[in-house]
């Protein structure tokens, strides 16, 4: 995977103003939030592992509370700071990026005949959802945040990131329940989707 | 199949909300009705219901995609004989591998788990080794083999285990709809290798169901016996915690005992806990620390202070859906689960789960074996909490010394009441207004009311403002009878629930009156029954009995009438025992139990209620032991709740306060009674409390002796129950103020006291045991007169009523045994030795019956201070000096030793020279 060294230093700086800009309709800055984002999460995993005693290889959710508390400590508590439901909505559609492009490697893997998946259960659950099948959830998922941004998020924060309904409900100051529910809400929407996309 | 738009999204989204928050069996009911105002809707709304079923069965987006590894490739890289080829995860410690064996032999699969342990400068290598190799001593069959270990060449320790293939035990249980005894079963073979690395001195200390594979073939496997401490004595102590410094950041909180958590020395003991928790996951599918909605900083809270619920209680309670689900994977219904649940298997697992590490199994193989015993039905080791043990935590033993006694017994004639109004906290308050009211605060008004004009100035309001504000806006609400009425009800109800029975009686008149008018079968039967709840309190019992035979008559057999048909069983219980029926108060508050276990809507209150209903009828039936159980169910729950000072912990109190009177236990009684008081009291006094509870604190105090405070309590009781017209209470109160009278020596008081309660008792039925305490009063009264014949006379009238009540099959044990002991010392002053000694003798199975199980109690005392009499009257001095023995030790535990009554019985016993 292609570190992109030394552009973190710039980018890491300018991640909360991409946010805020975004936010307030800056279409550039939206299509700089991503690839700045993309690069601090790698520039994250990197420096993690580098330190010593560290582990051979990060969590997701582990790895966006570190990118977001380097921000954080960057950039103070100054008035341009996104708050962390906000930077982990942001970083969670990055992290789905990064997973698709991943499973379409392995897939590219599997069919040269290196290996097969084992399921040796870990605390990380292992799975064969192929790339095709997270690509059209992907694509559905875009629809669904155009009208329903919030259950879009919740679906990367789930299901691409691993974040349980306690930690998102935490985040974004709402009941489990109520992310339970948006959650069951968003797996119709998708399923319902993804199903038409199959049968037309 | 289309895609829905997003306008269609926009229209059908807020439905799904409404829908997704329904149960399966609430979904029916909800589409239908949605069907009539708007059919197109609910057929879309229906398809995507179905979808969403189908959705869950087939797992849709459960399974999180493979992330990507972000970190250098280890791929190829050689670890001692093997190379790895993947990465297949992130443990506690650290990375986790597959690698293969690469010498061109013989393929043979291994899992290698880096530790992120910095051993730079510590000389650890070798040290690492060393463990390694002990670890590797632990062959079993039931434990991954450890197959190495070692540092590789970039200085990462690592080891080299057991590839398993397999699912955590508690998703392997469930998959195969394992039931309760297969997955004992299942769970002795984790004991058997835990206890093995026990025996090898190695303890787990992370034991958790994802360290628990089941491969395919049935076999349990544990993992991650690499984080064990050495308990090998003398070992370096470096050594021995090298690993272990590192398990302290990485301990999953889910499963650590409390020592764990506090720092405290991690024992055996502490696996114990550990698989006492993972036990109580697999047999409820829950964890004993409540939901998982909690916060890690909650969760440690919870482990270190929080009692866990039975897992009986625990199935039962979990929301309907959840609790289905959990059943239906144990291959049962909630019901029968609980059933199954409850008894040993609570037992068993409470007692790995103790707080304090000595108090669990003292090893896994003692726990091995009562679960053993369990599956061979044999009885078990450990023992249930009893009620001494449990109710000592609140009810801390009073030692006061007391001044006066008399030979005197419990009666109480309404013995169970609603009680106190104001709760002391600003909380507190809002939680009585909020969730109280539950039915009114639908109402927009009343919510206004509440969150802007009860508490003018931000000042905290009283319940009795918020009522009266509420009573008045009801007054003056035009438009809708049915909110009308439904509010009418929940005020009534909440001065019910009060004892101000005039009050509540009216508002429930005017509710009754007017659902008549109306269509809604829920309505009609709520006014019906709580009017007639109301009622029998006053006495008026067959209007009672009729009103909730209407209102029962009036309810569909529906699931969607459960509520109500749970609420009138509750009152009808109620009634029940108001009119003195225990047999069918307990049929009554066990069928409103059933239908509410069985249902899959229970609102806490009404869940609180049944529980405290139920306790209050088992009381009545003389079963005090299932009525403690239920009165501490009652209560965990109310803590688990965060309602232990709102009204009803308030009534939950009192009421197990009366049946710790009944049960002779005074001094647990007092302790009780104190607690409503305190709960209901407010900065300025007493006002709020209801009068019941002052005249059951009376008594208490009467009990103990302390006469002063005992008069007092009662003039205040009868004050307060004159005022809001709770004659019941009044009857009560007029008892226990002559009982005092008496053993002031003021017999014309205390006759004036019993010649008003007389004919207020003219409204209950004939043979009421009402009547047969006041004939036995009088008889107190006549014999401490002089008269004694006149008493004899009287104690065979009393006698005579609670032998019939006890024919009639109602509540009379405890009031039998009492007006017997009272009649052997009258026989015993008229000479008459003989039925003296038949008489204490009757008694005492009588009161063993009256009180809990293997507890003291100051009835028992009394009859055989009764019987040593007796005995000693026939010149049996020894077997006398037997029963004296008996009655100090039941006298000492119930009245404290300093008890003039105590005192006495240890003199006649000869325990006590010291006359003081």
């Amino acid at each position: 995977m292609g570190v992109h060294e030394g552009a973190g230093e710039r980018m890491k700086a300018t991640i909360s103003s991409l946010i805020t800009a975004a936010e307030n309709g800056d279409e550039s800055a939206a299509e700089a939030l991503f690839p700045a984002l993309y690069t601090e999460l790698h520039r994250v995993a990197k420096r993690e592992l580098a330190r010593q005693g560290a582990p051979v290889s990060l969590g997701v959710t582990t790895l966006l509370h570190e990118a977001y508390l380097d921000i954080a400590a960057r950039n103070g508590s100054g008035p341009l700071f996104p708050d962390r439901a906000r930077f982990m909505g942001y970083a969670a559609r990055v992290m789905r990026g990064l997973i698709i492009d991943h499973a379409r490697n392995r897939r590219a893997q599997k069919r040269g005949g290196q290996f097969e998946i084992t399921s040796l259960a870990t605390d990380v659950a292992e799975n064969v959802a192929d790339d095709r099948e997270l690509t059209r959830i992907s694509q559905a998922l875009n629809e669904l945040a155009k009208t329903d941004p919030g259950l879009a998020e919740i679906v990367d924060l789930k299901f691409f990131c691993g974040f349980s309904f306690a930690e998102i409900a935490g985040m974004r100051g709402v009941s489990e329940r109520t992310v339970q529910r948006n959650w069951e809400k968003a797996r119709i929407y998708l399923h319902r989707s993804i199903r038409a996309d199959l049968s037309s | 199949m289309f895609a829905l738009s997003p306008d269609q999204w926009q229209a059908v989204s807020p439905y799904l909300d409404e829908a997704l928050a329904l149960t399966e069996g609430e979904r029916a009911s909800w589409l239908a009705s949605l069907r009539e105002q708007n059919p197109e809707l609910a057929g879309h709304l229906q398809v995507l219901l179905e979808e969403h079923r189908a959705l869950a069965q087939e797992g849709f987006l459960e399974q999180a995609p493979v992330a990507p590894p972000v970190g250098p490739g280890l791929a190829g890289r050689q670890i001692g004989a093997y190379t790895l080829v993947s990465s297949i995860g992130q443990g506690g410690m650290g990375a986790v591998w597959l690698a293969e064996r690469s010498d061109g032999r013989f393929q043979r699969r291994a899992a290698v788990k880096f530790l992120s342990l910095a051993l730079a400068g510590r000389g650890g290598e070798e040290r690492f080794k060393r463990e390694g190799s002990i670890l590797g001593r632990l062959a079993h069959p039931h434990i991954a083999e450890l197959l190495d270990a070692g540092v590789s060449p970039d200085g990462q320790p690592y080891l080299l285990l057991e590839h398993v293939e397999g699912e955590h035990i508690d998703q392997y249980c469930d998959r195969h709809r394992l039931d309760v005894e297969a997955r004992v079963r299942l769970f002795l073979d984790v004991l058997a290798a835990v206890a093995h690395a026990h025996a090898n001195l190695i303890v787990h200390r992370d034991l958790k169901p994802s360290n628990v594979l089941v491969r395919n073939d049935g076999q349990v496997k544990l993992l991650d016996f690499g984080i064990a401490k050495l308990l090998e004595e003398g070992a370096d102590a470096a050594a021995a915690t090298l690993l272990t410094q590192q398990a302290g950041g990485v301990l999953t909180p889910a499963y650590a005992a409390p020592e764990q958590i506090a720092g405290g020395l991690v024992t055996t003991a502490t696996d114990v806990f550990a698989l006492g928790v993972v036990l109580y996951v697999l047999l409820t599918g829950q964890h004993p620390a409540g939901s998982a909605t909690r916060s890690t900083a909650d969760l440690v809270k919870a482990i270190v202070d929080a009692e866990p619920r039975r897992l009986s209680d625990v199935v039962a309670t979990a929301d309907a859906e959840g609790a289905t689900a959990n059943s239906a994977n144990r291959a049962t219904t909630p019901d029968k689960l609980q059933r199954v649940l409850r008894g040993d298997l609570d037992t068993i697992v409470a007692k790995a789960l103790k707080k304090n590490p000595q108090e669990r199994y003292a090893s896994v193989t003692e726990f091995a074996d009562d679960l053993r015993r369990y599956l061979k039905h044999e009885p078990i080791a450990a023992r249930p909490d009893t009620l001494r043990y449990r109710a000592a935590k609140f009810v801390r033993r009073n030692r006061t010394v007391v001044a006066l006694a008399a030979l005197v017994f419990v009666a109480s004639v309404a013995g169970i009441a609603g009680t106190l109004i104001q709760a002391r906290t600003a909380r507190a308050q809002r939680d009585f207004a909020f969730r109280e009211l539950s039915r009114a605060e639908a109402i927009n008004d009343l919510n206004n009311y509440v969150l802007s004009n009860a508490a003018p100035a931000g000042r905290p309001f009283t319940v009795s403002h918020l009522l009266e504000g509420a009573e008045h806006i009801v007054g003056r609400q035009r438009g809708d009878p049915t909110t009308r009425a439904e509010l009418l009800i929940s005020i009534g109800r909440q001065y019910t629930v009060q004892d101000n029975y005039e009050k509540a009686r009216r508002l429930l008149e005017e509710a009754y009156a007017l659902s008549r008018t109306l269509p809604e079968r829920s309505t009609r039967a709520r006014a019906s029954c709580a009017l007639g709840q109301a009622l029998s309190r006053g006495g008026d019992l067959a209007r009672a009995e009729a009103l909730l035979q209407e209102g029962l008559s009036d309810l569909p057999t529906d699931s969607l009438f459960v509520v109500d048909r749970v609420f009138c069983l509750l009152r009808g219980s109620e009634i029940a025992s108001n009119g003195d029926h225990a047999r069918q108060a307990l049929e009554r508050a066990q069928a409103a139990e059933h239908l509410l276990l069985q249902s899959s809507f229970h609102p806490d209150s009404l869940e609180l209620d049944a529980m405290i209903v139920l306790a209050g009828a088992y009381n009545h039936a003389g079963r005090r032991g299932e009525a403690s159980a239920a009165y501490q169910r009652a209560a965990a729950r109310l803590a688990e709740l965060g309602r232990d000072d709102t009204q009803m912990a308030g009534t939950l109190f009192n009421n197990w306060g009366t049946t710790l009177i009944l049960a002779g236990q005074p001094l647990q009684a007092e302790r009780a009674l104190r607690h409503t008081i305190e709960i209901s009291r407010d900065e300025q006094g007493e006002d709020f409390v209801s009068p019941t509870t002052l005249a059951n604190y009376a008594s208490a105090l009467y009990q103990l002796g302390r006469l002063d405070s005992a008069a007092d309590y009662a003039e205040r009781a009868y004050a307060k129950a004159s005022k809001v017209g709770d004659n019941m209470a009044i009857s009560q109160v007029l008892l226990h103020r002559a009982r005092i009278y008496r053993a002031r020596g003021d017999l014309a008081g205390a006759g004036r006291m019993l010649a008003e309660v007389e004919p207020r008792l003219r409204s209950l039925p004939a043979g009421h045991i009402a009547f047969g305490v006041l004939a036995s009063e009088l008889s107190l009264n006549a014999q401490v007169a002089g008269d004694v014949s006149k008493a004899m006379e009287l104690a065979n009238q009393a006698v005579a009523i609670s032998e019939a009540s006890a024919r009639a099959g109602r509540r009379s044990a405890e009031y039998e045994g009492n007006f017997l002991v009272r009649r052997s010392g009258i026989e015993l002053q008229l000479a008459r030795r003989d039925q003296a000694l038949d008489d204490a003798y009757r008694a005492l199975p009588l009161l063993e019956q009256g009180s809990v199980p293997g507890s003291f109690s100051s009835n028992l005392g009394r009859a055989y201070l009764a019987l040593g009499g007796a005995l000693q009257a026939q010149g049996k001095g020894n077997e006398a000096r037997a029963a004296f023995r008996s009655a100090a030790e039941h006298l000492d535990n119930t009245l404290g030793p300093d008890h003039p009554d105590a005192r006495s019985a240890r003199q006649l016993a000869g325990l006590d020279t010291q006359h003081k």
